[in-house]
Order: structure tokens, then sequence, then C-alpha cells
């Protein structure tokens, strides 16, 4: 064998053996290059009734009555609620015309649209609102972060357009939770599993929302069309592409070389849809037009009442005056983010109520640390107490980079009023491990945004797995702010309501356990061929219906 | 030949399941808590109560080794769980996003070897002359150069700057080119420089001096004995490649959107997304030793003497 391999090759090779080899490769490319054409279907090419956006990953299946890995933004654009959420948290008419609530609050009645058509063409009526809702009670484990779920008590269709909504208890934030994306939204019946129990499934999407799914290629787009079948004002593309697109570098260069339409979402670091640095330089840039939204939610840290020296009100009191966010605001931010002196902007409702801001002074923080006898020895710029230091913990999640240059602007700013602050940078289960425990002296934290603040946030606040109950556990009047916001979630009289919350925020302000840093916004860029690109009033609703192409 | 290829079979398995080993503890013995990955990637909040259950769901109250064996049984009928992310069989979505990724680094590998053998013998020919600083230059450009940088800088120039070419995504032939080149630019790179050393040594090997004393053709000296002798190492170096390539793919799919499985695996890595994280890796052992099989196997087949000292073969 030996023998004949060796005559074997050089019998072969003998004749011109570069020839041989250029036609191999010749004809493999040639083999390879076909494989390629049949192999990826051409793309579609871009045309003006094709809006095109990115998002770091497919949409999801789209079940309107599950989480993860439906998109919010998505489920929105498909499926449409009772009743919206607008601006300064007014609810609206939606798949809802109108609604009575009964004098004691437990029995809502809801009057539907008419004409309103699911996009497979079944009629949307009391039954389909019925079976919706039950099929969101039969998975009742799943929904248990909102209170509402737990609230029903049963839904009753009276006639064709009228529903009755029964409550086990007069709960207030009812018609805000119903304006909530997930879970209690609307799909066709026709489109829900034989047993009704949309948990373990659906049949394909179909609501009666402006846009249609019709297309998903994993790890490639999501492809929309206009829903013509809609009663409201249809939208102006025709179709919606949804390009996967992980990478936020990656997706300005999409912006950049025509391959997205749009950039519309959050900016900075994590589930951004673009940098801060990148953003700035759009804005920079006349070919592109920008926009910053209105404050969306609060970037705040829980500061903890419990634990070490932030157990003392006059340390915390002393942070809050040490901390320059404005020049944080202007250096990290770029001042897409607006500075954030209270944990809920005035337009949140029942948050307009006169709080005194801790101004930035750091004098003023070293005559509150002197005052409560923390005091620097001439040995050591940090300041102590009856021998125990002045030293806190400040826990951020390690690859966070937005995160870490704040927490070092805070080591910084604290220790020139002789607080030492240890940055503890970890991984994200382990941060918010620190959350459930109590384990932290300051640590991230965010407010849920519309339709969510003030209570289902406040709500939250009684969870002993949050780090606002964690942060506010050592308060003296933790037991009175907690039985508050029970009060506050039941109550029906408007007055009332507003004191509740009057007490609750002044009593957080005043204990000084938040330190607001900015109001989180979201930004749009996009080329100057659109018009009428504008943000929702809630974080996750994208309006692509009124985006239109010049 | 026969016998070789099942020995080499047979030491497979106590290969995977020493990686397997390996792989489950470095994933559990970590800081992080997959059920609170779990909790976070479902969005549920992580109560106590909740964290108890998904634990209980998960099967993470038994001992590691129960833990172990209960895992080791299911993947060897295939089934290595749900992703967390996307509740589907990891081995499913693995195996979906896998051509895309097999269709770049083969493209990549065939690039490299068609760029590095001819460059390779070029500079050889000319040693210390022109053509060798040029691809010696090159070389180092290549190998210094991290495939993410070489990425971008090429969507700038070919799609920002000269709008030639399309910065990301799949599609048409021409959405390939930057991907692949970003690729295989260190392994070409590494390929002209052991292509260029061992026909140095060849060309100063005896046999090449008897067969130019025996009044052969140059072409046939350098095409025959030289050319055929020098590829031998580069068939080793292509099992390598095969994996140098498969690896960078991670980071290249990442910046071209490219719908692979690399990239499958960074979001996965990125989210804890444990049951995916470990069959990637495993699915990765695996392809990665098959290449170096098909190469020993080759080699066995090209190079007698291998053959003959493993004593699989009758002669």
């Amino acid at each position: 064998m030996l023998i004949s391999t060796l005559q074997f090759s050089k019998s072969k090779s003998q004749k011109r053996p570069f020839k041989i080899n250029i036609r191999v490769v010749l004809s493999l490319l040639l083999v390879l290059s076909t494989v390629f054409v049949i192999g990826n279907q051409a793309f579609a090419e871009k045309d003006k009734d094709t809006l095109i956006y990115s998002w770091a990953s497919n949409v999801g299946e789209l079940n309107p009555h599950l989480y993860s890995p439906n998109q919010m933004f998505a489920q929105a654009m498909v499926y449409e609620p009772l009743v919206k959420y607008a601006e300064g948290g007014k609810i609206t008419p939606w798949l809802a015309e109108k609604w009575t609530v009964s004098p004691d609050g437990k029995i809502y009645t809801f009057t539907l649209r008419k004409g309103v058509l699911f996009s497979d063409g079944t009629p949307f009526n009391a039954q389909a609102v019925k079976k919706n809702i039950e099929s969101v009670l039969l998975a009742k484990g799943r929904h248990e972060w909102l209170e509402l779920v737990a609230q029903i008590d049963k839904v009753e269709a009276v006639d064709d357009l009228t529903v009755n909504l029964f409550m086990k208890h007069a709960y207030y934030p009812t018609l805000q939770e119903l304006c909530l994306i997930r879970p209690l939204r609307f799909m066709s019946p026709a489109a829900m599993p034989e047993d009704g129990n949309t948990s373990k499934g659906i049949k394909k999407a179909v609501g009666t929302g402006p846009w249609v799914l019709v297309e998903s290629r994993k790890g490639e787009f999501d492809l929309f069309e206009r829903n013509d079948k809609y009663w409201g004002e249809k939208p102006k593309f025709k179709k919606l592409l949804i390009k996967v697109i992980p990478d936020p570098n990656s997706r300005v260069i999409a912006l950049e070389t025509g391959e997205i339409d749009l950039i519309h979402g959050a900016a900075g670091h994590g589930a951004g849809q673009i940098s801060l640095d990148a953003f700035e330089r759009f804005a920079k840039d006349p070919q592109y037009v920008t926009g910053i939204s209105q404050a969306l939610a609060t970037r705040v840290m829980a500061v903890n009442s419990k634990r070490g020296a932030t157990a003392d009100i006059n340390v915390r009191k002393a942070i809050q005056h040490a901390v320059n966010k404005a020049a944080m605001v202007k250096a990290i931010f770029y001042g897409v983010e607006k500075q954030a002196d209270t944990l809920y902007p005035s337009d949140t409702p029942y948050s307009n109520i006169p709080l005194k801001p801790f101004e930035y002074n750091p004098e003023s923080a070293k005559k509150i640390l002197d005052n409560a006898g923390w005091k620097i020895d001439s040995a050591n710029k940090i300041r102590s107490k009856a021998g125990q230091e002045l030293s806190i913990d400040l826990c951020f999640v390690g690859n966070d980079s937005q995160q870490k240059a704040i927490a070092e602007v805070i080591q910084g700013d604290l220790s020139k009023v002789g607080i030492k602050v240890n940055l503890i940078g970890e991984e994200e289960d382990s941060n918010i491990n620190r959350q459930k425990t109590g384990e932290f002296n300051m640590i991230f934290n965010e407010t849920w945004g519309a339709p969510y603040d003030p209570h289902s946030f406040c709500s939250s606040m009684r969870a002993p797995s949050h780090a606002d109950y964690q942060a506010q556990i050592g308060l003296s009047m933790k037991a009175e702010i907690d039985s508050k916001i029970s009060q506050v979630l039941l109550s029906t009289d408007e007055t009332k309501r507003q004191e509740l919350y009057s007490y609750i925020l002044t009593t957080l302000h005043d204990q000084a356990v938040y330190l607001p840093l900015t109001y989180m916004t979201g930004v749009i860029v996009h080329k100057k061929d659109l018009k009428g690109v504008v943000y929702g009033p809630t974080k996750y609703e994208i309006p692509f219906e009124l985006f239109e192409r010049l | 030949m026969f016998q070789f290829i099942i020995r080499r079979f047979l030491v497979l398995i106590p290969l995977l399941f020493a990686v397997s080993v390996v792989v489950f503890l470095i994933l559990r013995l970590g800081p992080n808590d997959p059920a609170m990955s779990y909790l976070r990637l479902s969005q549920i909040p992580p109560t106590d109560e909740a964290l108890a259950a998904a634990r209980e769901f998960l099967g993470l109250n038994k001992p590691l080794f129960a833990q172990y064996a209960d895992w080791l049984v299911k993947a060897v009928r295939l089934d290595f769980g749900l992703s967390y992310v996307t509740r589907r069989p990891v081995l499913n979505e693995i195996l979906y996003y896998l051509p895309a990724t097999l269709n770049l680094a083969g493209l990549s590998l065939l690039l490299t070897l068609i760029l590095s053998i001819p460059l390779g013998m070029w500079a050889a020919l000319n040693k210390d002359r022109l053509p060798d600083h040029i691809t010696r230059a090159l070389s180092f450009f290549g190998v210094s150069m991290p495939n993410f940088w070489l990425g971008f800088m090429l969507v700038s120039i070919f799609s920002i700057w000269l709008g030639w070419l399309p910065p990301m995504g799949r599609g048409t032939p021409a959405h390939i080119i930057m991907p692949a080149v970003s690729l295989c630019l260190m392994s070409m790179s590494i390929n002209i420089r052991l292509i260029r050393a061992s026909m140095l040594e060849n060309l100063n090997s005896r046999s090449v001096l008897y067969a130019r004393a025996r009044g052969l053709k140059e072409r046939t000296v350098i095409g025959v004995h030289v050319f055929k002798n020098s590829l031998i190492p580069v068939v080793t170096a292509v099992a390598m490649h095969a994996g140098e390539l498969l690896g960078g793919a991670v980071v290249v799919e990442s910046i071209f959107a490219w719908p692979g499985v690399g990239r499958f695996a960074v979001s996965a890595i990125y989210n804890r997304d444990y049951p995916v994280m470990q069959c990637f890796i495993l699915f990765m052992v695996v392809i990665f030793v098959l290449c170096n099989l098909l190469v020993d196997i080759c080699y066995a087949w090209l190079d007698p003497r291998i053959r003959l000292a493993g004593g699989g073969d009758n002669q």
C-alpha cells in the first residue's frame, strides 16, 4: 500500500500539478457561489412603503398574555387595551368607549367600541373580552407581580358590547393597570388554543391593533403589515420591517448606511438602542433629526436606612447635598437625561406636591456631618465617629459602564466631604441578590415609569425582595408608610388618595432614602426623509402608525 | 485504517464526558445563581417563594452530583433542556443557527487556503526579496489586527464611505464578503508564514537537489517535490484554523448581525442562559474534535508513517 500510494501520487502529479489545482479551486468556487445564491434568497429591496426599524432580538411569538421572549413594543403593536394611558396619567377610551364604576368601587362596567374586528375578521365583543381575561386568570401564578390580576374576581358578558368586571376590593389603579401592555390585552378567540389557556401557547398572533405580524425569521427579522381592518387611524406605512441587530454600534452603522430608517428607544448601556456618545454625534450632524423624549422614569439610588453609616439620617442628608448631579448630567449623560431632585417628576399622577430639593452644597454636607459628630481627625481625610469610620458600600452591576461612571462620580464627590465610598461592582445576579437582602448602603434602582408610577412602584415598596423595602426598613415610620400604601391602593376618594400619596412621597423625600439622579429619557434619530416621529406616553409603546415618509 | 477511525471515535467518548463535567462544574460553581437568572429572564420578581419554586422546577435543590446525573441522562438522549430566554429546545436552536455559521466559517476557510497558498509560495520562492517583505508585513498586520476592529474598519470604508457593500445581515452574496474577510485574515496570515517556512525547508532538502540533478524542469521540482511535501503541515493547520474560525465567528457574527450560532451564544452568555451555554460548549468541542479527527484521517492517508506507527492498518 505504501508503494502504491507513492506511485499513485507520483503518476498523477507529474502532469502539470498547477493546472489541476487551479481547476479544482475554480470549480469549488463556482459550486460555492451557486450555493450562496440558492441558499440565501435575495432580500426584498428597500421600498418607500416600508419602514425599517431594528431591535436586539426577534419579537417572539407575540402571546399577549405572556412575558419574555415576547417583546413589549411589538405586543403593543398587535394588541390593544380597553383603556389607554395618555399624557399626564389621563385614562382615555380605547377598545372600551366608556365605562362606569359602581359606588363601592367593586364593579367596572365597560361599553365596548362598535365594529371593531380582529385582523382575522373575528368580531371584537364582550365574549372575546371575557375569554381573554379568563385565560389570564387561568395562569394566575405567572402574573403574581400584578395586583390587578389578584383583585379580579370574575368577568361577565352582559350583552354583545357590555362587560362587567367584578373586583374583590375597590382597587383604584384598575384602569391604570388595564392600560398595561401585558397581560390584559385581547387576542382573537379563534387564535386561542382549544382549552382557552393561552399560557401554554397560542395558534397565531391575531389582535385588533394597527399592525399584523406576517413573517418572522429567527435571528434576522420580523415583518409586520398594516392591518387594513383597523378601526382607528391606519398606519401611513404599508409594511414595518424590524431587523435583528443586537449590537448598538452596528445599529448606528445601519442607520448611517440606510439599512434601517430610525433609532427609537433608550440610550445608554444595556438594553439601549444607541450609546450616548453616538447620539451626541448624530445630534451635531445636520443630516439627521434627533429628539429626546419626556421623562419616562427616574434613575435613583436607594440609600439603606438600616445598615452601617447610612442608618444615620444625617449621613443620608449629607449625601444628598454632596453629589453634584448637574456635573453628572453634563459629563455622563450629555444632557440627554435631566437632573432629578425628587423621586417622581411633578407631572406623574399625585406627585405635584411641594418638596424642597436638597441643593448641591458640599459645605452644608460638611456642616451636617460635623454637627452629627462625624469628625475629621488630623491624620485622616475620612470622617469617623466613636471609632467607626464613615465608609459606605456602593453596589453596581460591574459590566454596566454607565452605572460604573456614575458610581465613580459619586465616590469622588463624597470623598470631598470626608465620606469613603467602597465601589462594589458585581454580576447582575449578585447585584439583584443584594437588593433582596439589603446588603448595601447605596444601590442603583429605577422607578417603573408610566403607567406603573406611582401606584405599582409604591406597592412594591412593601415587598421584602425589593431594594426599596430594604432601604426603608430602618425608618421608624416604615410600618406607617406601608399601611398608607395599602390604604391608598384601595381608596375610592380622590382627596383622601392625594393626602395619602403626599404623606408617602414627602416622608420618603425627607428621610432621604432615595438619591434621585436623573429623569430617564428615550431618544429618536432618523434621516430627514421621515416625519411625525414622536414618543408615546409610556416607555414601551412606539407609535409607528403616526410615522410617515416625506 | 478502519480500526484507526474507530479507535479515534472511542477516544471521543471519555473526552466529551470529561468536558461535560468541567463545563457543568464551572457554570455551577460560579457566583451566579441559575434560578435567579431564570427568574430575571422570565421577568418574574425574585421573591423568596419564586426562587424556591424556580429551584425546584430547575432541579437546583438536588445535590450537585444528582443534578449532573439528571442532566447527563437527558443529554445522552440529545435533550439539553429549554433555553431560559426563548423557551425552545436548546439543541434545535443551535442547529437552526448552525448553517449560517458553517456558511461563514466555510467560506473563510476556503479564502484562507486559496489566498495563503499562492502568497506563501510567492514569499518562499522570493526569499528576502520584495515579495517576501510584502507578505511578511501583511502577515504581521493580519496577526496583530483583532477581527472585530478589522470588521469595523471594513464597514466604515466599504459601507459608510464607499457604499459598496451592505454593512450587516445575511441575504445576497455581497453580505458575506466583509464578515468572511475579517474572519479569515488571522488564519490566512499564519498560514502564509507556515507555508513559506515549510517550502523553504523542502527547497533545501536533498530530494530537491537530486531532482534538479536529474534535470527535471524547475516547474516540476517546485510543483511536485516541494509543494506537495509542504502541504502536509498545512493539513494539520487546517484543523486548527477551523477551530479558530468557528471561535472568531462568535465576535464577527455579532458585529455584522450575522444570524449564526456564535451570535446566539454571545447573547446566551450575556443573559446567563445556562442550558444554551452548556450545550454550545459541548457542541463546539464535538466539532473541534471531529475536525481534528478528519485531519488525522487525511494525514494518515497522506503520510503512511503515521498510520503504521498507530498499527491500525494491515500491511
